[in-house]
Order: C-alpha cells, then sequence, then structure tokens
C-alpha cells in the first residue's frame, strides 16, 4: 500500500470503538497497541488546537426558487407580482412577507441579488451550481459536497464527511455523487424525496446488525473477517483491498458510535422539533444540526417542494405555491440559524440557500414564472460571513444585473473560502488533469466575506 | 435405403467445412493468444518484471465465470473443473461459457452501459434499455459481428412517433435508444459515437479549438453534419425531450452554433475526408461504413481495447475510451496487431475474447510474488477488480442459494421499480471506468454486512450443508468455501475454522459458527473481487 494513501489512518481501524478489553479478547492483543494508542492521540489533538472545525449546511431547493418573490422583490414593477416586502433585522435590507421568522435572522444572512448563470435547463444547472462545472466530456466532476468534506474531516469523526438529506437526484445524479474523487467521499444519503416520502425515512439504511446477533457474535463476525482480509491482503496488497478494509472500518466505527445517534431526532424536545416544523425538509434541517454538533463536516437539505419532486418549478400558479412552499422553508430555516446560534455553531457553520437558477421577472400566462439564469439571488449565513447585507442590484425590472455580478464560479469559490480552504487548492481528476476546488477564473466575493 | 440426396450432401459438406473452420479457428485463436504473450513478455524482459505464476485451476475457474459469465460458478462446477483430468480443460471450459446463457446475459449488460452509459446513471433513461438489450441479446446470441452491429444501431429507423415510451412497452428490440439517450442532437451524437466507437474524444472541440488535441471545432461540427438530418422536437423547456423526430435524408450540413463567422459546415470524417454520396445512402449509412471499415485506424483498435480493459481491468491505452495520440498504449505494437487480427476475423468479439483468455497473460495468478508486479500497465499478475452491481448480486444470490441456478444465469430484473437489487444498483453503480479502482463505499459495506443476502438464519446453503447427513466439520466449511470464494480451503484455514467450530458444545452453537464463517466469506474481498 503507497504510504500516501488515504486509507492508512483507518488500516485496522474496526477494532477502535471495542474497548480496550474486548479488542485484546477479539484479536489476542495483536496489534492492540496501535489501536490503543490511536484515539487519544486524536483527541489530544483536537485539545491543542480548540478551533472548531468548519461545517457547511447546504439547504437546496430543487427546481429554481423564484428569487424575485423572496429576496429580491420589485414592489414598484408590474413584475414584481403579489406580495409585499417587509423589513428585517438587518437596516435596508427587505424580503418577502412570507418570511417573518427568517426576517428576524437578517444580521446573520448576505443575501446575493446579482447572480449571473448561463444553465437554464433543470439538468446542466443542477450539475453547474452543484460541481462548478458543466457536464463535460470524460471528467466526472465531484459535488460540492464530496469536495468539502475531504478538506474539512477530521480524523475523529464517526461519521461520514458527507452527509445528503432527501436528495432528488434524478435529474443530474452527477451532481449528487462523489466523480473522481470515488465512493470514499460518496455522500450518505438518507431519506429520499420522491413523491410520499416522509420525514419517518431520515434514517441510515442497513445500519443494525441482523436481528438476533448480539455483539460478542459480530465481533467473531469481524474477527473472522479481518482473518480473510489480512490473507487477501498479504497475497494481493493494493488499492482495492485498502479500500474494503476502510469502508468496513468506517462502517463498523459508525454502526457503534455515538454519533449515529444524531439520526434519533425523537431525543429532540417536541418543541424544537415542531418549531423546524414537522416534515421532511424541517426535520432534515433538525437532523443537519445535529450531524454537524457531531463533527460531520457538510450536510445538505434538499427541499424539493411539498407535493411534487420539482416543487419550486413555479411554472403554474407561482403565488399560492410559492405562499405554501415558504410556510415550510420559513420556520425550519429561520429555526436552524437560531439553533446553530444558542449552540455556539454558527460560528463554525456556513449556511448556504440557492437552487439551480431564478425565475423570469415576467409573470406568463398561467401566473406562473419560467426557468431564469441571467439575474437572481442565493443567501449565505452564518460562520465566515459578514451578515446584515444584500450584495449587488438587479435592473428595476428585474431582467439583468445592474450592480456587482456574480457568477456560479464566484459564488462557490467564497464558499470555499468561508470554510476556510483555498479554492484553487487542486485534485487529481480521472482523466489525470488536475482540477481546483474552485475554477481558476472565480473570484471570492470578498464583501460578504467576515 | 438410405440414399444421400444431394441436398444432405451439401448440408454434410458444409458440416465438414464448419468442423474444418473450428479447427483452424482453435490454431488461429492460440496463435492471437501467443502474440498476446509474447508482447507482453517482451516489455518484461526490457522492465525487468518478473512475472507471476501461472494460476491455479480454481482461481482460473472463478475468474472466467465471472469475466464471461458475471457470476460465480455453482460449488458443483468448481468440484467438476478441479478434478477433471483433461489437459485441455480451461480452452473447454471457455467455449462451454461462451456457449451458455451466461455469457450472453453478462455481455447484454456490459455492451448496453458501454453503447448506452446514460441508462447507468439517468433514472429518467432507463426505460431505453430494455428494448436496447434485446436488441443486443439476439445479437449476441447469434455472435453478429461487431462492425455489424455498430452498423445496425447507428442506422436505425428513427421514425417512432415517441421515443421515450418505446421503452415501456417493449414492442420491440431495437438499439434506437442510443439516438434517444443522446436528445437526438447531432452534437450529442457526434460525441457519443466518436468516443463509444472509435476511442475519440472530440468533444472538447464542441466548444472551442482543443490546445492539445488535433481536434478543431470545424471538424467536430462537420462530423456531427451526419447527423444533421435529425431533427429533435422538444415539448417544452422542462420535460425530457420528447422525440417526435422527423428525419431529412439529404441534409449534410450544420451552422456552428455561436460561430462569430457564422460558419456552415459539410458533412466531412475525422480524417478530414470527404464522404462519396452515393444514391439512397443515408448519411448515417456513409457515416457508419466508414467508422466500421477494416482500415479505420481507430474502430478495431477502441474495441480490443475495451475487450482488454473488460479482463485485465486496466486498458492497453487509459483512460479506456481516449485513443488520442496524445495518450499513448502501453504496448502500442500490441494493440495495432491485435486490432488488425480483430478486423482479420470480422470483428469476431468471440474471437476476441477466447485469444485474450486463452493467454497465458490473462491466466496469471493475481498473487503478487515480485515488486516488479505492482505496476498495473505491466500485466505481470492478474489485478483485483471490482465488480458490476449485477455481478455482486447474482453472485450473492448463487452462494447463499437464494436463487435458483437457472434463474442465476439469467440477468437480474435490472428495471423493476422496487426491486430488492435496487439498493445494490444504487450502491454499486460504476463510477470509474477503470475496474482496478473501484473503491469500497460505507453503505456498500454496511449493505452486506446487515442487508437481507447476508442474514444467515435464513440462507438455504447453510440449511443444505447443517441438513446434509454425515458432513464433518471439515467438509461443512470446505463447502462453504467452495459455494463463495470458489476454492478449497487451504490446510491451516481449514483447522484454524474447524477447530472453532469442533469447539462448539451444541448444535445450536456450532450452527452459529458456521454461519459466522459464511458470513465473513460473504463480506470478505475475496469473495467481492475479481482476481
Amino acid at each position: 500500500m503507497p504510504a500516501n494513501s488515504p486509507h492508512a489512518p483507518f488500516t485496522p481501524a474496526w477494532s477502535v470503538p471495542l474497548s480496550r478489553r474486548r479488542w485484546l479478547q477479539v484479536t489476542g492483543g495483536l496489534s492492540a497497541a496501535a489501536g490503543a494508542s490511536w484515539l487519544p492521540q486524536l483527541a489530544a489533538c483536537a485539545q491543542q488546537t480548540g478551533v472548531r472545525p468548519r461545517s457547511c449546511i447546504l439547504l437546496w431547493m430543487s427546481g429554481g426558487p423564484s428569487h424575485i418573490d423572496l429576496f429580491d422583490l420589485k414592489p414598484e414593477h408590474e413584475n414584481g407580482g403579489e406580495f409585499k416586502p417587509i423589513d428585517t433585522a438587518a437596516p435596508g435590507v427587505q424580503i418577502c412577507e412570507h418570511l417573518p421568522k427568517l426576517a428576524e435572522q437578517a444580521r446573520r444572512l448576505a443575501i446575493i441579488r446579482s447572480m449571473s448563470t448561463k444553465e437554464g435547463d433543470h439538468a446542466r444547472a443542477t450539475h453547474v451550481m452543484r460541481t462548478g462545472y458543466l457536464p463535460q466530456g470524460p471528467i466526472q466532476y465531484p459535488a460540492l459536497g464530496s469536495l468539502l468534506s475531504k478538506e474539512l474531516i477530521s480524523a475523529d469523526c464517526e461519521l461520514p464527511g458527507y452527509v445528503s438529506i432527501s436528495p432528488f437526484i434524478g435529474l443530474a445524479p452527477a451532481a449528487f455523487g462523489p466523480g473522481f474523487l470515488g465512493p470514499q467521499y460518496a455522500p450518505l444519503i438518507v431519506g429520499s424525496s420522491g413523491p410520499g416520502q416522509s420525514d419517518a425515512a431520515l434514517r441510515v439504511q442497513n445500519v443494525e446488525s441482523h436481528p438476533g446477533t448480539d455483539a460478542p457474535q459480530v465481533d467473531r463476525r469481524l474477527s473472522l473477517l479481518q482473518g480473510f482480509e489480512a490473507d487477501f491482503a498479504a497475497a494481493r496488497p493494493g488499492l482495492m483491498v485498502d479500500s474494503h478494509r476502510s469502508a468496513y472500518a468506517s462502517a463498523v466505527r459508525m454502526m457503534r458510535s455515538e454519533g449515529i445517534k444524531a439520526f434519533d431526532l425523537d431525543d429532540e424536545p417536541a418543541e424544537l422539533r415542531d418549531r423546524y416544523g414537522r416534515n421532511t425538509f424541517g426535520q432534515g434541517c433538525l437532523l443537519a444540526r445535529r450531524l454537524v454538533e457531531r463533527g460531520v463536516p457538510f450536510v445538505e437539505v434538499s427541499f424539493s417542494g411539498t407535493e411534487g419532486a420539482l416543487g419550486w418549478d413555479t411554472h403554474q400558479q407561482n403565488f399560492p405555491t410559492l405562499k405554501t412552499l415558504c410556510g415550510t422553508l420559513d420556520p425550519a430555516w429561520a429555526t436552524l440559524m437560531d439553533d446553530l446560534g444558542q449552540r455556539g455553531l454558527l460560528d463554525s457553520t456556513l449556511v448556504v440557500w440557492m437552487g439551480e437558477f431564478g425565475r423570469t421577472p415576467s409573470i406568463n400566462n398561467n401566473a406562473g414564472r419560467d426557468h431564469f439564469p441571467a439575474a437572481w439571488s442565493t443567501v449565505l449565513g452564518g460562520g465566515g460571513i459578514r451578515g446584515g447585507q444584500a450584495l449587488g442590484k438587479t435592473s428595476a425590472d428585474g431582467m439583468t444585473v445592474a450592480e456587482r455580478p456574480v457568477t456560479t464560479a464566484d459564488l462557490l469559490a467564497t464558499v470555499v473560502q468561508a470554510v476556510g480552504l483555498d479554492p484553487t487548492k487542486q485534485n487529481m481528476s480521472n482523466v489525470g488533469r488536475p482540477i481546483r476546488l474552485a475554477d481558476p477564473a472565480a473570484r471570492p466575493i470578498e464583501e460578504v466575506l467576515a | 435405403m438410405r440414399r444421400i440426396t444431394p441436398c444432405c450432401r451439401i448440408a454434410l459438406t458444409l458440416l465438414v467445412i464448419a468442423a474444418g473452420l473450428r479447427t483452424a479457428r482453435a490454431d488461429e485463436v492460440q496463435a492471437t493468444a501467443n502474440l498476446i504473450d509474447r508482447h507482453i513478455e517482451a516489455r518484461w524482459k526490457i522492465d525487468g518484471v518478473v512475472p507471476a505464476e501461472l494460476s491455479d485451476d480454481a482461481e482460473f475457474f472463478r475468474r472466467i465465470n465471472l469475466h464471461i459469465g458475471g457470476v460465480i460458478p455453482t460449488v458443483w462446477e468448481v468440484r467438476s473443473f478441479v478434478a477433471d483430468p483433461t489437459p485441455d480443460k480451461r480452452r473447454q471450459a471457455v467455449e462451454h461459457l461462451l456457449s451458455g446463457p451466461r455469457y450472453i446475459a453478462h455481455f447484454t449488460s456490459t455492451w448496453r452501459k458501454v453503447m448506452l452509459p446514460e441508462t447507468e446513471t439517468d433514472p429518467n433513461l432507463r426505460a431505453l434499455a430494455p428494448e436496447f438489450e434485446g436488441w443486443l441479446r439476439q445479437r449476441l446470441i447469434d455472435n453478429t459481428s461487431y462492425d455489424r452491429m455498430v452498423r445496425e444501431l447507428l442506422t436505425a429507423p428513427l421514425s417512432r412517433s415517441n421515443a421515450m415510451t418505446m421503452g415501456n412497452t417493449g414492442r420491440e428490440a431495437t438499439p434506437a435508444g442510443f439516438f434517444a439517450a443522446k436528445e437526438m442532437k447531432p452534437e450529442n451524437l457526434a460525441a457519443g459515437s466518436a468516443r463509444t466507437f472509435l476511442g475519440v474524444r472530440i468533444d472538447c472541440a464542441q466548444c472551442h479549438d482543443h490546445p492539445f488535441d488535433a481536434w478543431k471545432r470545424r471538424q467536430f461540427w462537420g462530423y456531427a453534419a451526419f447527423f444533421a438530418g435529425i431533427v429533435p422536437a422538444r415539448a417544452g423547456s422542462d420535460d425530457i425531450p420528447v422525440q417526435q423526430s422527423v428525419e431529412v435524408f439529404d441534409r449534410r450540413e450544420l451552422a456552428i452554433p455561436d460561430d462569430i463567422n457564422q460558419r456552415v459546415v459539410q458533412a466531412t470524417f475525422l480524417n478530414g475526408d470527404q464522404p462519396e454520396w452515393k444514391p439512397r445512402t443515408s448519411s448515417r449509412q456513409t457515416l457508419a461504413d466508414w467508422i466500421t471499415a477494416r482500415d479505420n485506424p481507430y474502430f478495431a483498435r477502441a474495441t480490443v481495447n475495451r475487450l482488454w480493459a473488460h479482463f485485465f481491468g486496466l486498458g492497453l491505452v487509459d483512460p479506456v475510451d481516449d485513443l488520442s495520440p496524445a495518450n499513448i498504449p502501453s504496448h502500442p505494437e500490441l494493440l495495432d496487431e491485435l486490432g488488425r487480427e480483430f478486423a482479420r476475423h470480422d470483428f469476431d468479439l468471440q474471437f476476441l475474447i477466447r485469444a485474450i483468455v486463452n493467454s497465458r497473460t490473462y491466466q496469471l495468478t493475481s498473487r503478487r510474488t515480485h515488486d516488479s508486479q505492482d505496476e498495473p500497465s505491466r500485466f505481470a499478475r492478474m489485478a483485483v477488480q471490482g465488480l458490476t452491481a449485477e455481478s455482486v448480486y447474482r453472485s450473492l444470490q448463487r452462494a447463499t442459494g437464494a436463487a435458483p441456478p437457472d434463474v442465476a444465469d439469467r440477468s437480474v430484473v435490472l428495471f423493476a421499480p422496487q426491486g430488492e437489487d435496487q439498493q445494490f444498483r444504487e450502491l454499486f453503480a460504476n463510477v470509474t471506468d477503470r475496474p482496478i479502482d473501484r473503491q469500497t463505499s460505507i453503505l456498500q459495506a454496511l449493505l452486506i454486512m446487515n442487508g437481507p443476502q447476508t442474514d444467515v438464519r435464513q440462507l438455504r446453503i447453510l440449511e443444505a450443508i447443517l441438513a446434509f447427513p454425515d458432513l464433518t466439520a471439515a467438509e461443512q466449511i470446505e463447502t462453504l468455501f467452495l459455494s463463495t470464494v470458489s476454492r478449497l480451503p487451504a490446510a491451516a484455514e481449514s483447522a484454524r475454522l474447524v477447530q472453532a467450530v469442533e469447539a462448539q458444545a451444541s448444535p445450536d452453537e456450532r450452527r452459529k459458527v458456521l454461519g459466522d464463517i459464511l458470513w465473513a466469506l460473504l463480506n470478505s474481498s475475496e469473495f467481492l473481487f475479481n482476481h
């Protein structure tokens, strides 16, 4: 196994969650020294630095939310539609009347009103916004979550670094995958947002041992497996067997971890669960907080609408649909900001709100709005962000960016920088060409970075 | 009484000729296998490589079963193969596999993934797969030559009113899904056909002249112009494109989109040649003839490279679909010569498979005996390779006795919306074209550890072993090994495990330990990989 293998720290590690006594029983003490010295070292390391590692929560709005009705209202113009703006906690910043709770959190938010992108097709735009690149040729670009979690995860995190809650991946599956980084960086997916899904499904599949197998038996099985693996690795060393051992080590570690309890939402006070909202997105936001609390560096919560898979895709009946969606979005997002703040997690947690594009300022014949990438809004908040502001401007009719255009690459570079990473850092791609975390042409938005 | 009619005589003559051809072919297979070994060995000498030894029978047998048939062999098959004293048994085993249903099932799925990769990644396009596979299956059963298959695909009639619903009805076996998956767009069809059939990546030249490669923007659109007659109709910007396509057979030019000079290009082959248009021959037909021509420098080599990668886990050219001049093959002469042999044998896929698996290079063990074997492109030991989702699923079924053998022989029902193999398809979907660096994910590990397929309390194989009268612990363990990792346990292994079983006082406890051994085997690298 090459010395620089990413799996090196895990190699003998399904022993780690065992108690030292059991570990000795299981293995006869063979590599107990390695196993025992491993955990305290990490703990010491975390204590030394005293800095909480950065995390990112992405609130992903499938379908393209109507920015002009939510964050960039035009009450003076006929394109403005029927929603009224309201003042927020941030002086001079107004947002939609149907986001009253979020308005109270506005000091923690930076609204970017001058997104200017090129893709107006759901699949391609989703790919671009979530990976930074167009699906092009053979390069399998990783999702933002894979890229960031790879950099941010700490060795003592018992859970996977990238958790994706109720994603609707159908339109652009590659935009939800680890791409050339490989399955080690794939999201742990819980829940799925097909029609008819409820929040009951926000759990990890296959995380319980088979019924009727007690702990000693599981240990015996793992010890047998470890024997087979050791023999196989001795005869046929290489990436494959290393990767297999590392995945099993992480899986066993997660099964046995305290961290897995993050998925037991019943541990939370009923009152708090109510405040988030008793729906997949609300409970997903709560789960995101619980995961971040346990050291998971990247969590995304997809909000695909209350009925269909592309709820934000309001080609028809834009206003009543949005009102319903806001009824879910507002309490969940606002409670998330509040909850993170109260637990001292907000300084280290970046919250990103975006969809694949905005919607046409003009209202169509079905009282709806269509796809519009030319001028739209996204929102950043929490850790690393200078809140209480709205950046950039669109024209009076909303059709063009009037001030401070921001590209997809600029936005993603800002996200990368806000979590403390260097956007020019490179990963080797599957075609042997190095790819930077964010496109080299990107300029992070300095005005919103704290 | 029994007169030989002229008809019979002709038939007999044909039989004799056929038999003669078969022998001739067997010789030529061996000659081509030797050609592989000669080139690989020559490079070993230059690089100072000490190659691994020949695989033993069980190792070889499991390997070809997975590579050709896509599923591990049964206990009985392993036992008979290992016990068979015939010197020629490896070659015979290959013939047996190639003439059976497992080869058809496995390569139908393999070629579908090559030709219609979108069905793996885009759930919306999965509906295209059944009729595409229906077409492939029949071609593989007939052993249709590869050039003919590709010509059929590229010239498939597109007269349907709605290509997206064809898959659901399963009315007809047709390769037309290739066009639907490319949204009927000339640029997608150009990029896809060049990459899939020629190993040429011209995609980047779609938007700009490529700084490193020979492909220019004009060339890309000239090539795309062969598909210019296909006029896709979109129902609305939001929906999956509905293909109400009309084909204009004599349209052979395209305007380059967003071109400052507003150039219009005529259909031109990638090498710059202008086609000789023939009457009543569509532009797609003209292109298909050029792509599959024997003297096309890319077609045969691209195909040889794909099959090589299928069996060795790594192409002679890597990535497998990039034969650009800048991407030098590990063994350039071998690729050229194998390409020539493939073309000379009428693009016979089975011939190529036979030649590869009968080579000594393919039959080397995967056990590492020298550090010069670590560089995979030297092919000095067999690489450990990841399995497809279907192979993992089918092999689990076979190993645990979950499905009768004849069911396991056929492909899994791939497109059931909520089949129990759904999780396997999602979690084991290929993310890399290189089986040698397929990595295991946490969710895969959880599925095999804790999923229903490995719940030993319910596995028939364990029931069978326990129900069989008078089996010793050693024999029980032997059967578990044969059933999962397709080999006999080594003496030390067996001793250790027998002791663990026999140390248990009650039959219940013994049963538990046997179940644990089975569970561990099913979760092992040795079971979950081909090697």
